[in-house]
């Protein structure tokens, strides 16, 4: 079912990989194409959305809706999914971030549902 | 006693199967079931035991190459290995194996290749089957139950073991409970986990006759190559500033990385182990207090917990007592690790026990993470306490 949803957001261009975790960073699934190691990736990435939502509540501005990671070869985005999960997608550096967006909030709504 | 070579599993059946007896691989649809018996096969042709294949829904040459991906090269052991192909008669195909079904919708002929096979085999052999379920599919339910009551029998008068591999597709219930409850002398059942947090596979054995059945299931992953590995998806490192749980991360694992600055982890290391059949992930905790945030937030399901120490600083110990608390250890099995025993004015574990105030179950190990002395036998003693015999 989680692969449906990562599949789905595979189609969208310039989405190169995608993955679910915990949020304690334990893997759910992912949709890597053999970009690298997705355990690493995930932990990797809990890591960096865990961190950010306590900076920011620590300034009493309440828990970011995402983390938006911008580099010369991609862009990376992590979001919270329901209480339990998070989602992560890495783009093309290229990529259009309005439509990832949008379509992400709508995988982390159906993502929280199914857990 | 026939051992399976799946990890753990030979210590609950004690020792494996034994010499007559019969055992199910009782795999649920869609988790990765076939690689059990070809494990199974592998792991006693390499032991020096005879070994047979019943190929029923693949072609041998196939098959061959589906064990070579596992890194198991079957025709390294001559003679010793032998398909019954029950296979290539479905689709017209010649076949040059040793044993070929002639008509694989009959049972009876199946029957009668085992049997050759049987008195072939030097003893004691093992038998293999692919799958039950293919067989049963061309057969008939009935006519296959009663032929696996038969060949079950030959087992025993011949001195072999049989391993089946069956996948519970929607089989009528008395089929399916026949098979996992009673025509064979122990059934391991393969499942998935859905719906749950941790989504992944495990194994555990449902009957054995000659043992005290372990109620205790083992998640597992499939390498390739490598085949099936006892998988710990999070053990925590943890341990105060300084004492050395990155390096104690990085001698453990085949491959590690870490987030550090100025050397010293500020977010996390995380490691794979492949060790002795088991794999596991490895989270490395940051340990200064400024931190613990991401401590608590890399805690959470955790099956095990080494607590890390520098052997020589007893004034950090209660910072490291304070860091099992953060994590939520307590009632997880928990591994104390007494490092850098090889530094000057480094006190014993039973120095350290004395300091900390721990009880006599805890474990407290000797290490030195820098030459990786006493990392694996942490390791191991830590993966013992997880998955308990």
């Amino acid at each position: 079912m989680l692969g449906k949803v990562l599949a789905d957001l595979g189609k969208i261009g310039d989405v190169e990989a995608s993955a679910v975790a915990t949020r304690d960073g334990l893997l759910m699934n992912a949709d890597m194409h053999n970009m690298g190691d997705p355990e690493m990736f995930v932990a990797m990435s809990a890591t960096m959305l865990g961190a950010a939502e306590t900076a920011t509540t620590e300034l009493n501005k309440g828990i970011p809706n995402r983390v938006i990671v911008e580099s010369d070869n991609g862009k990376l985005i992590c979001m919270g999914s329901g209480p339990k999960a998070l989602l992560v997608v890495m783009t093309a550096p290229e990529a259009g971030l309005g439509l990832v967006l949008v379509e992400m909030v709508k995988a982390t709504e159906k993502i929280g549902k199914l857990i | 006693m026939i051992a399976t070579g799946i990890p753990k599993l030979d210590d609950y059946l004690h020792g494996g199967v034994p010499i007559g007896e019969t055992l199910v691989y009782y795999a649920h649809p869609g988790v990765e079931g076939a690689v059990f018996g070809m494990q199974s096969l592998f792991h006693a042709l390499s032991t020096g035991i005879s070994g047979v294949y019943v190929a029923s829904s693949t072609e041998p040459r196939r098959i061959r190459e589906q064990l070579g991906e596992f890194g198991w090269d079957v025709d390294a052991y001559g003679d010793r290995f032998a398909i019954i192909d029950a296979f290539s008669g479905l689709i017209g195909a010649d076949s040059h194996e040793r044993y070929v079904v002639a008509d694989p919708g009959d049972v009876r002929s199946l029957t009668q290749c085992i049997h050759n096979a049987m008195e072939d085999l030097r003893e004691p052999g093992v038998l293999v089957f692919e799958s039950l379920s293919t067989i049963m599919d061309l057969c008939g339910e009935s006519e296959t139950l009663d032929a696996i009551e038969e060949w079950n029998q030959y087992a025993m008068l011949y001195d072999h073991v049989m391993i089946y591999n069956f996948t519970a597709w929607p089989y009528s219930d008395d089929t399916l409970l026949s098979i996992k409850e009673n025509i064979c002398d122990s059934t391991v059942s393969v499942g998935g986990i859905v719906g749950d947090v941790i989504f992944g596979q495990y194994f555990g054995v449902l009957k054995a006759n000659w043992t005290d059945v372990v109620r205790k299931y083992i998640l597992f992953k499939v390498l390739k190559p490598g085949g099936v590995r006892a998988y710990i998806p999070k053990i925590l490192v943890t341990g105060p500033f300084d004492a050395g749980k990155s390096t104690f991360v990085h001698a453990l694992s085949t491959r590690a990385v870490s987030v550090d600055r100025f050397g010293t982890t500020i977010a996390l290391d995380h490691g794979h182990v492949d060790h002795k059949g088991f794999a596991a992930d490895i989270f490395g905790t940051p340990g200064q207090e400024r931190f613990d945030p991401i401590i608590k937030l890399l805690s959470g399901e955790a099956m095990g917990v080494f607590l890390v120490l520098d052997s020589t600083r007893s004034e950090d110990f209660a910072r490291g007592k304070q860091m099992l608390e953060i994590t939520r250890s307590f009632g997880l099995p928990v591994v104390i690790v007494a490092n850098k025993q090889d530094c000057d004015g480094a006190l014993t574990p039973e120095n350290i026990r004395d300091k900390l105030d721990m009880p006599e179950n805890i474990l407290i190990m000797p290490a030195v993470a820098t030459t990786g002395e006493g990392v694996f036998e942490a390791f191991e003693t830590l993966i013992d306490m997880v998955t308990g015999v």
